[in-house]
């Protein structure tokens, strides 16, 4: 009681936790000084094995790969600096010790956890818990019955209470079928089994320590939470939101950090090396990658039938040959694939766009109106954006089909009906348009499945931009005398052209992650003769056909950054037009 | 626009509306009905010209004095249906031996009697036939002989014709071949990937709801420091494409070793800002006197947050259950690039159809039935929670 730096109740922290009463009741266990130097003793020991990871990984025969290395390094040392704050602090009884104390016990404890489970395989164990799962749907049928059971029952009785011997057999009977469904469908996964792996995997010597690291870190935090330590500490009531807060959040964050924030800057880093995921080369090259992405070489080629690679550098290949002024223009490119692809998703977006934007826009405007029905085919045009791309696709590619799809047929048709029509001849023969394996066809088809399978979702956008109008304009320009035409122009037009524009700039950036239709449409993906390739298709061939996973995460942030130019471009039209 | 107006000119304005209407809606709802039909067709019938959208198959049928089903045929310039009783038989073309220029006569060679008399017709001596049959004792002489089949009449089995098969029409009938739908569940393993979808589905859409209510509840009722500068980051996340995650999440799911595991479907989807969000929107607009009635009473923050704004979320938690729903059961690219090594037993079914499309031609029929399969759960989901899930879709732009 010696050390404590007590700064006494600052004006704004006086009003009493809210917390108190309800754990005022709870004896204290032991007394909250001797608490507290043992929480200081447990951060130094945490210090210690901090230290001891943090030399581990620094020394270099561990033979680790560089990368995990340096996460690791970075790791212990947090771990190591955050101990010995938290030690530190306690010992001298600081107010803000509690919070470092909790945090690092708390984050301790959810490191060590998932560790441990981990090593006991329950992530790894999912597949084995779906080899049973694929046989206990039907005593999960049971189990749901069960609890659907037992749920009406208790609704019933809480309306009106009857104890009835039937009642109460009815309730008996839910719970019964609730709890054999249950028990078979433990099973039938085959829980008995996966318990015993897991019991064999904790026992081993790792296991158990990182188990039992994980207890003390769990048993200090709830310790460091508990109320003792917090009034003897002198935690305000503010600090304590701020502390619960943070733990409501932490699930959320934790995930964010793991699998959003900490994978886009790995994935910066790796664009910056010679990256093969599972080992091989790991080189560092600044920005070698780049710099192959946008390499161009153009080169007078004097005639146009000179040979590219007579007249490209080492490394160059010939992307397109241009006559311009007389002159036989070759360029070459280090990637032509990424170039080719940078002109195919341009095309896509020139044709896609409109086509999905604009038939939203007119029946937007239809449907607005109050007829009856509007919510039924609203419905209707939603259902293509939310069937699945993948059975869409395969779909649409039997109606491309050159022999038999619905789509030559159709046209034959149609052509033999306007054959009715004077100086209309008929078709010779049926239409046999090779949709998906002509080069001059194939991204057209992708703009047909991708505007069907957008355009509702974007009819959906309008329709809520619709509602910002106000309705007396209509009304007042329809008592000038405009028509329904001159109406749509001269005011749904231009009063929906924020609408319009954030409906293209979101259509856009969804059309320029094409990836899904090309890869089920077109054999090989991105075919014919790379017709079709994507910026995206690219990236996913360089780095799992490849392994070249650092320049495919190249190519991958030139993607992000014309995305993101797309964003900013809306964002910053989005605030102009709120002034 | 809201004007309504009267008389036959808004009328005819209404019809047209909706019958623009309707022809965009056949455009949407064309292809399911084509896949529908596909996977109940028989996998010849997929590749018949001209398409049909009944699913139809050859017919058979019964006649009275044979034994078992045969199949049944249109016989030009023959009126009925008929069977075809027995084929390979072979069998003569004869004409009038008085009238060459008559109709020929196709007539079984064992019915056909073959006399030793002869008449020249073109400068060759032909052998005359007299036929059995009719008892009408005609004069034929034969053009040629040829094999072929001998079809009776369904309604009257004494109506027999010979004749060669290729000229025949084989007779279809509206066929339902439900079978589709159990071969593929079994035979192509889909089952497996249809309870695999079901499993991922469900463990993502109960981890989005349990990160993003906590988070949520987090975001919009209890200050810390640093909360809104967090919430920003958390914003500005939805701006990223998934696209920049592909590569670095893989290389995490190497070291853990999840590849080729359905952990790695699950965990790294189980935490969505989107869904933060959301449920931060919705919290906010929960008036702060319910929470600080229920504090006073001694009811902790945990006891709050199920008590009292979960159930008040029941439309925001529908609706982020929803997205969840159709995001996990329909996502494609991370199941291609992580569930790898080939193996049936991992795959959901957007990777499953997809295999099968490119790999099984042969069978397209049954590659329709799993896509019919794979459709109707986030049909029947959407359609279920459409009012609210259609609100917020348009409310927030994000799919």
């Amino acid at each position: 009681m010696t050390t404590t730096i007590d700064a006494g109740p600052t004006p704004g922290d006086t009003d009493r936790p809210s917390w108190r009463s309800s754990w005022r009741l709870r004896r204290d266990p032991m007394p909250v000084e001797r608490g507290l130097d043992l929480i200081a003793l447990w951060h130094l020991v945490g210090a210690g094995l901090a230290l001891v990871g943090f030399l581990a990984a620094v020394s270099p025969s561990g033979g680790l790969p560089g990368s995990v290395r340096t996460v690791l390094v970075g790791f212990w040392a947090a771990a190591l600096v955050a101990h010995v704050v938290a030690a530190v602090g306690v010992r001298r009884r600081a107010r803000w010790a509690r919070t470092v104390s909790v945090a690092v016990d708390y984050l301790v404890f959810v490191v060590a956890g998932v560790a441990l489970l981990h090593r006991l395989g329950l992530f790894t164990g999912l597949n084995a818990f779906a080899d049973g799962f694929e046989d206990a749907v039907g005593a999960l049928a049971v189990v749901a019955i069960g609890a659907w059971w037992v749920l009406a029952a208790r609704a019933i009785t809480r309306r009106r209470p009857v104890t009835t011997p039937t009642v109460r057999a009815l309730r008996i009977a839910g719970w019964a079928v609730l709890a054999a469904g249950t028990v078979v469908f433990l099973w039938q996964v085959d829980l008995p089994g996966g318990l015993v792996t897991a019991g064999e995997r904790l026992v081993e010597p790792w296991s158990l320590a990182v188990a039992g690291l994980a207890l003390a870190a769990g048993a200090a935090f709830a310790y460091g939470w508990s109320a003792p330590v917090a009034d003897h500490l002198g935690t305000t009531r503010r600090q304590h939101e701020a502390l619960t807060g943070l733990l409501f959040l932490s699930p959320n964050i934790l995930g964010f950090l793991a699998f959003f924030a900490g994978p886009l800057m790995f994935s910066l880093v790796i664009s910056f090396f010679d990256w093969d995921a599972f080992g091989g080369t790991r080189d560092f090259t600044g920005f070698g990658n780049y710099i192959r992405i946008f390499s161009l070489q153009f080169t007078d080629a004097g005639t146009s039938d000179a040979l590219a690679g007579d007249l490209l550098k080492p490394g160059y290949q010939e992307l397109m040959r241009l006559d311009l002024f007389g002159q036989h223009w070759l360029i070459g490119a280090r990637d032509p694939l990424f170039w080719t692809s940078l002109k195919n998703i341009l095309i896509f977006l020139v044709l896609a766009v409109p086509l999905s934007v604009i038939p939203a826009l007119l029946l937007s405007t239809v449907l607005n109106s109050r007829l009856a029905g509007m919510r039924v085919f609203r419905a209707i045009y939603f259902v293509p954006s939310v069937a699945g791309v993948i059975g869409i696709t395969i779909i649409w590619g039997q109606l491309f089909s050159s022999t038999v799809g619905w789509i030559n047929y159709l046209r034959t048709r149609i052509h033999e009906w306007f054959a009715v029509l004077p100086f209309v001849d008929g078709p010779a023969e049926p239409y046999q348009t090779p949709w998906l394996s002509s080069s001059s066809t194939a991204l057209v088809s992708i703009v047909i499945v991708f505007a069907w399978m957008t355009f509702g979702f974007n009819t959906l956008l309008y329709l809520a931009g619709h509602q910002a109008i106000p309705k007396d304009v209509y009304e007042a320009a329809e008592l000038d005398g405009a028509n329904a035409w001159k109406r749509f122009r001269r005011i749904t037009v231009p009063q929906l052209r924020d609408t319009t524009f954030y409906v293209v700039a979101v259509t856009a950036i969804l059309a320029m992650q094409q990836f899904d239709i090309v890869f089920v449409l077109t054999n090989p993906p991105g075919g014919p003769s790379n017709s079709t390739l994507t910026p995206v298709l690219h990236l996913y061939n360089e780095g799992f056909k490849s392994s070249r996973h650092g320049y495919a995460s190249a190519v991958a942030w030139v993607l992000f950054i014309l995305i993101f130019g797309l964003t900013v471009i809306q964002f910053r039209r989005q605030r102009e037009s709120a002034r | 626009m809201s004007v309504v107006r009267r008389g036959p000119r808004a009328v005819a304005v209404k019809v047209v509306t909706y019958i623009a209407l309707v022809a965009v809606a056949v455009v949407v709802l064309f292809p399911f009905l084509v896949g529908l039909s596909i996977a109940f067709k028989e996998p010849r019938a997929v590749f018949s010209y001209p398409p049909t959208l009944v699913p139809r198959t050859a017919a058979t049928g019964t006649i009275e004095g044979v034994d078992g089903a045969v199949p049944l045929f249109e016989l030009p310039d023959q009126d009925g249906t008929f069977g075809l009783v027995e084929d390979g038989v072979s069998f003569g073309i004869y004409i009038d031996a008085a009238n060459p220029a008559g109709e020929p006569l196709q007539l079984l060679q064992d019915e056909v009697e073959r006399t030793d008399r002869t008449v020249v017709v073109d400068g060759e001596d032909e052998a005359i036939f007299t036929p059995n049959v009719d008892g009408a004792p005609a004069e034929l002489i034969r053009l040629r002989t040829a094999i072929g089949a001998r079809f009776q009449n369904t309604d009257d089995p004494s109506d027999v014709v010979v004749g060669l098969v290729n000229t025949a029409v084989p007779a279809e009938e509206v066929s339902v071949r439900a079978r589709n739908f159990g071969d593929v569940l079994d035979r192509q393993n889909l089952s497996r990937a249809l309870t695999n979808t079901l499993l991922v589905t469900s463990l993502v859409v109960l981890g989005q709801l349990a990160t993003s209510i906590l988070g949520g509840y987090a975001f919009s009722r209890m200050r810390f420091r640093g909360r809104d500068g967090l919430f920003l980051m958390y914003l500005g996340s939805v701006m990223v494409p998934f696209v920049v995650l592909i590569i670095p999440l893989y290389q995490l799911m190497v070291d853990l070793g999840w590849v080729d595991n359905l952990s790695a479907l699950v965990v790294p989807f189980a935490f969505t800002a989107y869904g933060t969000f959301l449920m931060r929107q919705f919290f906010i607009g929960i008036p702060n006197e319910v929470e600080e009635a229920a504090m006073l009473d001694g009811a902790s923050r945990w006891r709050t947050l199920t008590r009292i704004f979960v159930p008040l979320a029941k439309p925001a938690i529908a609706t982020l259950a929803t997205f969840a729903f159709l995001y996990a059961w329909n996502s494609f690219v991370w199941p291609l690039v992580v569930i790898n090594s080939g193996s049936t037993s991992n795959f959901v079914l957007s990777l499953a159809l997809q295999q099968l499309g490119g790999r099984a031609q042969d069978a397209i029929n049954l590659v329709f039935a799993g896509i019919v399969i794979a459709m109707v759960p986030p049909i029947l989901v959407f359609l279920l929670a459409q009012r609210s899930y259609v609100e917020n879709a348009a409310g927030t732009g994000i799919k």
